[in-house]
């Protein structure tokens, strides 16, 4: 059984790697480039060819980031991402909070949202709008966990005053040359950075710094800074991996969800 | 050439290598130590989410039946890659490799089902991607 899906995987490599050395060819195969972290679409028989052609443009010159992709935050342990030299210094009140942790408990399992900057392990879409003239929101749509969507204002608006904590927080977002800077707070204090149960307070501010390396790749570069549970800001990386072709498909989570009985023991630490 | 084709070998197995990744913890739902093998007949699929899922009447020694519930990934990944909610149907024969839920309840995640002819369904099945 596992021999005839290695079979097909591999022939599918070989397929794309006779492709790539083609005269003028503008893929690579998705099997030698899909990160670790991106759940199913990890499978190089749906994954599909990674295109690394230049990073598309939107007519007022700004990186166009549309598309469906997949990955570009922590999903099982947000250190996996620390850049180098960085550490996550939990203050002892945020240790013992997720040392408390029980996996069953992971919002994420109970098919709530992820917050920032955690991803689900299911493709999601960026949308820059209007297309044409200058973008005023930049939406993520994402298909599952849950099917739901973040927006980032573009109009270069401030972040009011009177902000009431949400999961995915307020987000305004800004061109730093063709680096999208999306910076977020109003924030609830209710989702996991990861599956571990990395946690936060409401005095959590996120800095994401999205620049699409090539076609095929989106890196984000995140700094949480939280001193309700971290001794000092901290900056990871993960990368987003364009699937090419994908369409978003529904996704409604929580319609038979017989998971979270079944979960046990310690979510971490 | 060769050393490519060698390196995308050694990436392709890398990824179906892979750990799995679900919208919850897969090693704290399942016990991947405690591996089991049931042969059946379906009795109920659910094309659901987060996970789809089927149900199977195992015959024991005894003669006795039990039902299991069997975990696969989510109806998307499995969609993508190529199947769909009629790939398997009640009073289907199959067998289920897999790994048995920490709970203790009669519960598995489907990394392989095999129909009776020999056939695969929901290839590499389980909860990657899931």
């Amino acid at each position: 059984m596992r021999t005839s899906l290695v079979r097909r995987a591999l022939g599918a490599a070989v397929i794309a790697a006779v492709v790539s050395t083609a005269p003028h060819a503008q893929q690579t195969p998705g099997a030698a480039t899909a990160p670790a972290g991106s759940g199913g679409a990890n499978n190089p028989a749906i994954a599909g060819a990674r295109p690394a052609g230049p990073a598309p443009r939107l007519p007022n010159g700004k990186p166009d980031f549309s598309g469906v992709w997949v990955g570009g935050g922590p999903v099982g342990d947000i250190r996996e991402g620390l850049m180098p030299g960085e550490e996550i210094k939990l203050l002892p009140e945020a240790e013992k909070l997720m040392k408390s942790r029980m996996a069953a408990d992971d919002p994420e399992a109970r098919c709530l949202p992820t917050g920032v900057p955690r991803v689900a392990p299911y493709p999601w879409r960026v949308v820059q709008a209007p297309a044409v003239g200058e973008p005023t929101h930049l939406y993520f749509l994402f298909e599952g966990n849950i099917h739901s969507y973040r927006q980032i204002f573009m109009d270069g608006r401030a972040h009011p005053d009177d902000l009431e904590a949400t999961w995915y927080g307020h987000s305004v977002g800004h061109w730093e040359g063709d680096t999208l800077v999306v910076e977020t707070v109003g924030f609830n204090d209710q989702f996991w950075f990861d599956f571990v149960g990395h946690p936060h307070t409401t005095q959590l501010k996120t800095v994401e710094r999205y620049t699409r390396k090539d076609e095929g790749t989106l890196e984000n570069v995140t700094t949480i800074t939280d001193p309700g549970a971290y001794a000092k800001p901290f900056t990871i990386k993960f990368t987003a991996t364009l699937r090419p072709g994908w369409d978003l498909m529904e996704y409604i989570c929580n319609e038979n969800n017989q998971d979270v009985e079944h979960i046990r023991g310690k979510a971490g630490l | 050439m060769k050393a490519l084709l060698t390196s995308l070998v050694a990436t392709a197995v890398l990824a179906l290598a892979a750990p799995a990744i679900a919208h919850h913890s897969f090693a704290a739902q399942y016990d991947p130590s405690k591996p089991v093998t049931l042969t059946g007949k379906v009795t109920k699929v659910e094309w659901t989410n987060p996970h789809a899922r089927f149900y199977l009447s195992v015959k024991g020694a005894d003669g006795a039946t039990t039902s299991w519930n069997l975990e696969l990934a989510s109806p998307n990944y499995l969609k993508r890659a190529g199947w769909s909610s009629t790939s398997l149907k009640e009073g289907d024969e199959v067998t289920v490799e897999g790994s048995l839920a920490r709970s203790g309840a009669n519960m598995a995640n489907a990394r392989a089902v095999t129909l009776a002819d020999g056939r695969r369904v929901f290839a590499r099945s389980d909860s990657d991607g899931g």
